[in-house]
């Protein structure tokens, strides 16, 4: 594509509401973000976490009361939305109920002068790109959830936009098309290499198709990382426990030396690497213990004894509710053959996967 | 389960069904029949000489087409301004108060005597008119004619235009403007492009809406057409009461009914099918952005501004016209018109109340009563119950006021000149709003709010009476508000059923505005939109008290 790849800066927006019984809000604080030249990034956090506001301020749909946007070097602050060059791509897919699939999609070329014959091509060069070759002449009524969102993402696209915006725009299909519709999603970026901005509230989503995540809780950017660094580090409990499942085990630091430290929890005392620079010994602790890091073996086996609460058989995983002393435990188990299943009841022993671990200061509320 | 086995089962639905079919029979379908038979049975064979006589005198003919013209450009030019205010409501992003101060605006032409705004044309544009003669100094204006009767018929019905527009505004999907402007169209692009061909079934809608209300209005061309510009029910209604030809006028109104079943088809077959937005009544939140532009928002406001003043401005000269010797004359205050209408009007004033009030709770029972049953029991004819309900909904006053006085003037069935016949003719013209309303309610409450109440133990009575009655309530209240304000102020079908023990404040001003006794007729029309304002502020009153939290909304209250 002709379109010159630029990154998007997002400079420390704020923006803020007057509510009726709350007063004033921030529905976004001092958020800052760089979006990387053909980077997908997504924006990840629970409703009301400021997430769409952002999106939208980028959009310019709606205006920052504070901070800056940048597009590559341009500064887009005060540029309306109809200049800025972007493809959005909205949760409800909003087409123009009015206009068939093809008229949909040449809407943005027909706003740009872009001559008659080559709008055709355009269009039929993306409708099949997105799989819809074919579907011309037909209107938003008759298509399923599926075909709209192909539709949106198609007319989002054959602009050439700076920059693609998605607010949630999986959020309405069904769970086996949101699978599939997130794939084609990120192999289409790819290919067309166009800086994408992301947002949902779904963290597997999130991790599926971002090349880097921004959590965000409460109008401001908490954490930002690849899905593994968010994983696998988190910096706080709203980051832990938002992204995947997890065990937050009170504990204290024993020792700390190069790389890492031990730490004393559930009785026993773990090697863990990821331990923040602020910590000393003495403090206590949460130890950030995800269920499939828990590995657990008949009793005996290990020098953490529990005991099976309940389990889930599921298939391709066991989930188990598992109490270590007066500690509730969960943990996953991947099937690894028939008669491996502990059953309700049974004393285990555990072991704890120390390459996995992090550990958050403070001992929590 | 087939509709007879539900009317054995359940004999009261059984009695009600019967009841109101004696009733339709009675009061609707006996009298058109009896219309039809005046104008094509002659000597006991069928002819269609009578309406030849019509059709080919050449006066009538250009009434026919001055009805056509007169009704092309009030729903132009309605649906224009109607849209201006509901677009400026919808997008502008107005404060509160400003909506507020649209929204009454709107409201007066609605619940006014028909002939407000033609008296107060006549008070500003007429030979002594306050515009035309004191501030320009013109003599001999002539306010007589189309160009006035037009401004009057766009100034009172632009209202249905707003309240038809407006919601399918609100309803458009902000996204979708959102989106036409992120591919990088122009605000004006995106209203040229999106919101105004989304907008369209609409705008055909108020269009016909408006086209059909010119057409059936009756009192503003009596008083402003005049001579030149005849136009068919004032015809109807001249050869009846000036020519005392009973068959020539129900020819004529006969005539009238052409066009306006062409719209109502229209309405139901075509128009009702384009709708691309769903209004649901819930807006779909607020514009994603500035859809207006500072200078373009300035402009409108200006205009809504300018027509609001305009109604304003005829509402405080109608007050002012009550309040003087004569306007236009002597100016000196005076209290003598309404020293008047509290003396020889008083007797008309209480028959005007008694009769609405009359109409009132019945219009409004029978409205959620046939709602309930056509939407929520099956029974043999119910459809047809529904289409015939809503015949002298859609017919012409004019009509339907000549069609009762030949049906009960003579035996078998006497009742002109009595109060039953005038409340008679009200409910059932008037309680149809509250069967759409009704039916509009109880088609948005989902069926297993019902089943839920019965699955948790409640029989059929309670159910409806804890669980559906509370949801339809504002049905009812709305069909006692439509009823009573019509009772109030509708006059081109009861100008055929008044008698001397009976009369109405509507056909009193009239018969003032003949005579020229314009003071007391301002007087008169001060103190209907009183009274119609307390009584809808009252029924605005009940509405909030009794509306179960998280009900729907009926849309209007006026609406039709």
């Amino acid at each position: 594509m002709t379109r010159e790849t630029i990154g998007v800066a997002i400079e420390g927006i704020s923006k803020r509401y007057s509510h009726r019984v709350k007063g004033e809000v921030w529905a976004a604080r001092e958020v800052r973000l760089d979006v990387a030249p053909g980077e997908f990034v997504t924006l990840l956090g629970p409703s009301g976490c400021g997430k769409t506001t952002t999106l939208r301020m980028v959009a310019g749909f709606e205006h920052p009361d504070e901070g800056r946007i940048r597009f590559g070097e341009q500064d887009v602050t005060g540029v309306p939305a109809n200049r800025r060059g972007i493809g959005f791509v909205f949760q409800n897919y909003a087409l123009f109920p009015h206009l068939s699939v093809a008229e949909n999609v040449a809407y943005g070329l027909g706003v740009r002068g872009v001559p008659a014959a080559e709008i055709a091509s355009r269009v039929a060069e993306v409708l099949g790109l997105v799989g819809l070759a074919g579907y011309e002449h037909q209107f938003s009524s008759q298509l399923s959830g599926g075909e709209q969102q192909r539709v949106a993402l198609a007319r989002a696209i054959v602009i050439r936009p700076r920059v693609l915006l998605f607010d949630e725009p999986l959020s309405n299909l069904d769970a086996k098309l949101r699978v599939q519709m997130r794939t084609e999603i990120r192999e289409l970026q790819r290919r067309l290499a166009i800086t994408t901005l992301y947002v949902t509230h779904d963290q597997e989503e999130a991790m599926a198709v971002s090349d880097r995540i921004a959590v965000m809780n409460q109008g401001s950017v908490v954490q930002e990382g690849s899905a593994q660094d968010l994983y696998h580090r988190p910096v706080n409990e709203f980051v832990a426990t938002f992204v995947g499942r997890v065990n937050l085990l009170p504990g204290r630091i024993t020792g700390l030396s190069e790389g890492g430290g031990s730490v004393a929890v559930l009785g026993t005392t773990v090697r863990v690497r990821a331990i923040p620079a602020s910590v000393a010994v003495g403090d206590a602790v949460r130890l950030v213990l995800r269920p499939e890091a828990i590995g657990i073996a008949p009793a005996g086996g290990g020098p953490v004894a529990a005991s099976v609460v309940s389990h889930a058989f599921l298939g391709e995983k066991i989930e188990y509710d598992l109490r270590c002393g007066d500690v509730p435990l969960h943990a996953v188990r991947y099937n690894a053959g028939p008669g491996i299943v502990m059953p309700d009841g049974a004393t285990v022993a555990l072991s704890l996967a120390e390459d996995a671990l992090a550990v958050l200061p403070g001992s929590g509320s | 389960m087939t509709g007879h086995a539900v009317l054995r089962r359940d004999p009261a639905v059984a009695v009600a069904v019967v009841v109101l079919w004696l009733l339709l029979a009675l009061f609707v379908v006996y009298p058109f029949a009896t219309l039809l038979a005046r104008v094509l049975v002659d000597r006991g064979s069928f002819s269609v000489e009578g309406l030849a006589t019509v059709l080919t005198d050449r006066h009538q003919v250009r009434a026919f087409w001055n009805s056509l013209l007169l009704g092309v450009l009030v729903g132009v030019g309605g649906t224009i301004v109607g849209f201006l205010f509901a677009f400026t409501a919808a997008r502008c992003r107005l404060p509160r108060w400003l909506l507020t101060v649209i929204d009454a605006a709107v409201l007066l032409p609605l619940v006014s005597p028909p002939f407000t705004t033609a008296i107060a044309m006549i008070f500003s544009f007429g030979p002594r008119g306050l515009i035309t003669y004191e501030l320009l100094g013109l003599k001999g204006a002539t306010v007589y004619g189309l160009a006035s009767t037009l401004a009057s018929e766009v100034m009172t019905y632009f209202p249905i235009a707003y309240l038809t527009l407006r919601p399918l505004l609100a309803a458009i999907d902000s996204n979708v403007e959102g989106m036409a402007l992120s591919l990088g169209a122009s605000r004006w692009r995106v209203f040229r492009t999106v919101t105004l061909p989304l907008c369209v079934p609409g705008l055909a809608n108020a269009f016909l809406l408006l086209f059909a209300a010119s057409l059936a209005d009756f009192a503003t061309p009596l008083i402003l057409a005049g001579n030149q510009f005849p136009v068919l029910p004032t015809q109807a209604y001249l050869q009846i009461t000036g020519l005392f030809d009973l068959r020539g006028g129900a020819a004529l109104s006969l005539v009238l009914l052409v066009p306006a079943l062409a719209v109502f088809l229209l309405q139901r077959y075509w128009v009702s099918r384009r709708y691309y937005v769903t209004v649901t009544g819930k807006g779909a939140g607020q514009a994603p952005f500035d859809s207006v532009s500072p200078a373009i928002r300035a402009a409108l406001l200006a205009a809504c501004a300018f027509v609001a003043l305009a109604i304003l401005y005829f509402y405080v000269l109608l007050l002012y016209a009550s309040l003087v010797v004569a306007l236009g004359a002597n100016h000196a205050f005076t209290l003598q018109h309404y020293r008047v209408i509290f003396t020889e009007g008083l007797k008309v004033i209480g028959d005007t109340l008694i009769i609405a009030g009359i109409a009132m709770p019945l219009g409004g029972l029978y409205g959620i009563l046939l709602g309930y049953l056509v939407t929520k029991k099956s029974f043999p004819g119910r459809r047809t119950m529904e289409v015939v309900s809503m015949v002298n909904y859609a017919l012409p006053g004019t009509i339907v006021g000549i069609a009762y006085l030949i049906a009960f003037n003579d035996p078998p069935i006497e009742l002109a000149g009595t109060a039953l016949l005038i409340i008679a003719c009200y409910v059932f013209r008037y309680g149809p709003t509250g069967i759409r309303a009704t039916i509009a309610l109880l088609q948005q409450i989902d069926k297993s709010l019902e089943e839920a109440s019965q699955g948790l133990g409640a029989g059929t009575g309670t159910t409806f009476r804890r669980i559906t009655l509370p949801l339809i309530l504002p049905a009812f209240f709305a069909g006692l508000g439509v009823v009573f304000i019509r009772s109030m102020t509708a006059i081109s079908a009861t100008i055929f059923l008044v008698s001397l023990s009976w009369s109405l404040i509507t056909v009193k001003i009239l018969e003032n505005m003949t005579e020229l006794s314009l003071g007391p007729a301002a007087a008169f029309s001060v103190l209907v939109v009183v009274i119609v304002f307390v009584v809808i502020a009252i029924i605005g009153r009940l509405l909030r008290v009794f509306r179960a939290p998280g009900a729907a909304q009926v849309t209007s209250m006026l609406g039709g």
